[in-house]
């Protein structure tokens, strides 16, 4: 059992702002946001394209860093960080999932979920452990030795799922995650990141912009020309108490 | 997992990985191919002056530089106080092979029945102490050494130079073939001289060898000598036989005969000398330790005259310029494939780093630090610089062991024998170790710098990449 904060936000955008140089233009992609994302819970980005949406993901996840504000996550601001400090916290902290799933095409589906615990020192015989359970988890133990080449698109985005959740993160961020999905699949996907929501009360931020989402979300962004358009929070009750962990069943290790 | 990542990376684009290897493998084998080459022409020099010169020779001390001027000036007396001593010492006996005295000098060698003269270096030997000296294989070399004729001949039997054979009219009595004789111009046609006229005509003019005395003589050398005072000594030398001594200037001047006879010319009835002690190792590697040991020897018993010991490099200058030649071309050829190397594997890189561009960001974004990523790169460089430099030293190694059965030859130049040709690898495992560490080296250093550009990649922009 592991211990997840629940009441204090997982992220914080005061003031922020963005903009990137296109030739000798300076294109602004994000205004003055202020933003508070909710522990535990699932936060849908909606807006069209070129609204900013991904850049806002991108500084949340700590993928890039504000021309101006402060970004805070997980109680750090991590404009303070070194890129080295940086990339440990997002390891600690934050998991992935893209558009493309982006899962390193010469390793199977196991060693993709394994990976991030490899970056983080864990011994081989639990990390073995726990890819297997995320795999179960996400319906994909019959798949451990595939690559990804081998995979359904549907099956990829699942593998790269349990790829976000095996470090048990604080934060998951899937941007557009069923932009390459049949709708049927990319459901299937929503629901299946729902479901370990709900279940690990981990915070999932997702982007996209298919309004059919709307019911998905407890809280709903709406982003538009790099200001937020409005946000529409449904009242949630989060337990505040321990929850399970993704991965395992044993003590915390990280 | 980072080993693991980068073979499974390289394998696959298998064409470009493959190729890469190839001029890495192409270029480590041509290296290893060319040091072979260039080893066993190395140690093909080095056994020919130690069969002929010994490691070591002790000299008085300006012989070596002022000696060829007046050699018998620069001899040793009580020479061999100084060869018991060698050969008795308890240290040196376990490196000495064989200790000799000779002695070189200067003279006008003629023949007489030819009417014919030049001026000639005479050296004595001890003729079975040169026979043994020509066993010496430390390197198992294929060399063609002939047995000393002199060993077993009587005192007064010497051996010339092909040329000096040529210019004393000497071929004929020794039977050398391919030995040119001076054009004579043609006579003027017109009648025939009478037979007695022909016959003295014949016996006064240069370059008839076939005299009637001459055949009947064999082939005779007077050695005309200076004594140490100055005074002319003769001595007259049955040539039994002519060798070629490689250089023109040598063959052309060489007269070898008994160090006996050598000593009876030049000191006549005074205190025999040697002008050098030739001293030829069991080892090449114990030539420091021997020279050591040597000079404490002679500081001991010859504590008042200047002596040096200097080795066979110091000895034969062309054996270390041969060898600078051979390695500033090594280095030449190790940098041209080396900068092959360089742009083969920087490009297979640069290449990688594109293809992979959309992987580099998702795997920082993941919590791969920039460190990770050089580490990713540079591991691949790596796989491939070991992998081509252990198919290339396989590959020529392979390649010498066909070429060392296939009996070829070529004539190094001052050999009068064409020498096998042979490619000495596997014995050189210093140059296959260096040559691999260095081709991995260039490996690495030419995956550096597109790793090092892969993990400076900002990651948005890395995972936005098409």
């Amino acid at each position: 059992m592991a211990e997840i904060s629940t009441s204090e936000p997982v992220a914080i955008l005061s003031g922020v702002a963005k903009s990137y140089q296109m030739d000798a233009v300076t294109v602004p992609v994000l205004r003055d946001v202020d933003i508070l994302i909710r522990p535990a819970h699932f936060t849908v980005v909606l807006g069209p394209s070129g609204s900013g949406k991904t850049t806002m993901l991108n500084l949340i996840g700590c993928l890039d860093r504000c021309d101006k504000g402060s970004v805070t996550v997980a109680g750090q601001d991590v404009n303070a960080l070194s890129d080295d400090a940086l990339s440990d916290f997002r390891a600690r902290n934050i998991g992935f999932v893209f558009q493309n799933f982006n899962l390193i095409p010469v390793l199977t589906a196991f060693e993709n979920v394994e990976y991030p615990l490899v970056l983080s020192g864990m011994e081989p015989a639990r990390r073995a452990r726990r890819v297997s359970k995320l795999l179960d988890l996400v319906g994909l133990s019959d798949r451990a030795k595939n690559l990804p080449g081998q995979l359904s698109g549907g099956q990829r985005q699942r593998v790269a799922i349990a790829r976000a959740l095996a470090r048990k993160p604080k934060l998951v961020i899937a941007d557009e995650p069923t932009a390459n999905l049949d709708s049927q699949t990319g459901a299937a996907v929503i629901a299946l990141m729902r479901g370990m929501q709900e279940r690990y009360r981990i915070s999932f931020i997702f982007s996209s912009h298919d309004r059919g989402l709307i019911g998905a979300a407890d809280d709903l962004i709406t982003l538009r020309d790099g200001m937020i358009q409005s946000i529409h929070r449904k009242k949630v009750s989060v337990e505040t108490e321990s929850v399970d962990s993704p991965g395992d069943n044993e003590e915390d290790d990280e | 997992m980072t080993l693991s990542l980068a073979v499974r990376n390289l394998l696959r684009n298998r064409r470009r990985s493959l190729a890469t290897l190839l001029a890495l493998a192409i270029g480590a084998a041509s290296i290893l191919m060319f040091g072979g080459y260039s080893a066993n022409i190395k140690y093909s020099m080095l056994s020919s002056y130690v069969r002929s010169g010994g490691h070591l020779q002790i000299q008085y001390r300006d012989f070596f530089l002022f000696g060829s001027g007046n050699p018998t000036a620069y001899g040793m007396p009580g020479y061999e106080k100084i060869l018991t001593a060698v050969r008795e010492d308890e240290v040196l006996n376990k490196m000495v092979r064989v200790a000799t005295p000779i002695l070189q000098f200067g003279g006008i060698g003629g023949n007489y029945s030819a009417g014919v003269s030049r001026t000639v270096v005479g050296t004595g030997f001890v003729a079975a102490d040169v026979n043994r000296m020509r066993t010496w294989n430390e390197f198992d070399i294929v060399l063609d050494s002939p047995r000393f004729a002199l060993e077993g001949a009587p005192t007064d039997a010497a051996i010339v130079g092909v040329g000096v054979a040529r210019v004393l009219m000497l071929c004929e009595p020794l039977g050398i073939k391919d030995c040119p004789q001076p054009t004579q111009e043609e006579a003027t046609k017109g009648a025939a001289l009478p037979s007695d006229i022909a016959d003295l005509a014949a016996s006064v003019t240069p370059g008839k060898t076939s005299s009637p005395d001459a055949k009947q003589n064999g082939a005779k050398l007077d050695l005309l000598a200076s004594q140490g005072r100055g005074t002319p000594n003769i001595a007259t030398l049955n040539v039994i036989a002519a060798e070629g001594q490689g250089f023109k200037e040598l063959d052309d001047v060489a007269v070898v005969l008994q160090l006996e006879q050598a000593q009876r010319l030049v000191y006549g009835r005074a205190e025999p000398r040697a002008t050098s002690i030739m001293i030829q190792l069991n080892r090449t590697d114990q030539i420091a330790a021997a020279t050591k040991r040597i000079e404490a020897l002679l500081a001991k018993i010859e504590p008042n005259r200047p002596m040096s010991v200097l080795d066979f490099e110091t000895l034969n200058p062309f054996y270390v310029q041969t060898l600078q030649l051979f390695d500033t071309i090594f280095g030449f050829i190790f940098v041209l494939i080396g900068g092959i190397v360089l742009f083969t594997v920087s490009n297979t890189m640069t290449a990688a780093v594109v293809e992979r561009t959309v992987e580099i960001g998702t795997v920082r974004a993941i919590g791969l630090r920039q460190s990770g990523i050089r580490r990713l790169f540079i591991t691949e460089g790596f796989v491939l610089g070991c992998v081509g430099a252990v198919v290339g030293a396989a590959a020529a190694l392979l390649t010498a062991f066909v070429v060392n059965r296939l009996n070829l030859t070529w004539l190094p130049p001052g050999s009068t024998e064409p020498l096998p040709l042979t490619l000495m690898i596997w014995s050189e495992s210093r140059m296959i170790i260096g040559t691999t560490i260095g081709l991995l080296v260039i490996a690495v250093l030419s995956a550096w710098w597109p790793a090092y550009r892969a993990a400076r990649l900002k990651i948005v922009e890395a995972l936005r990449h098409a």
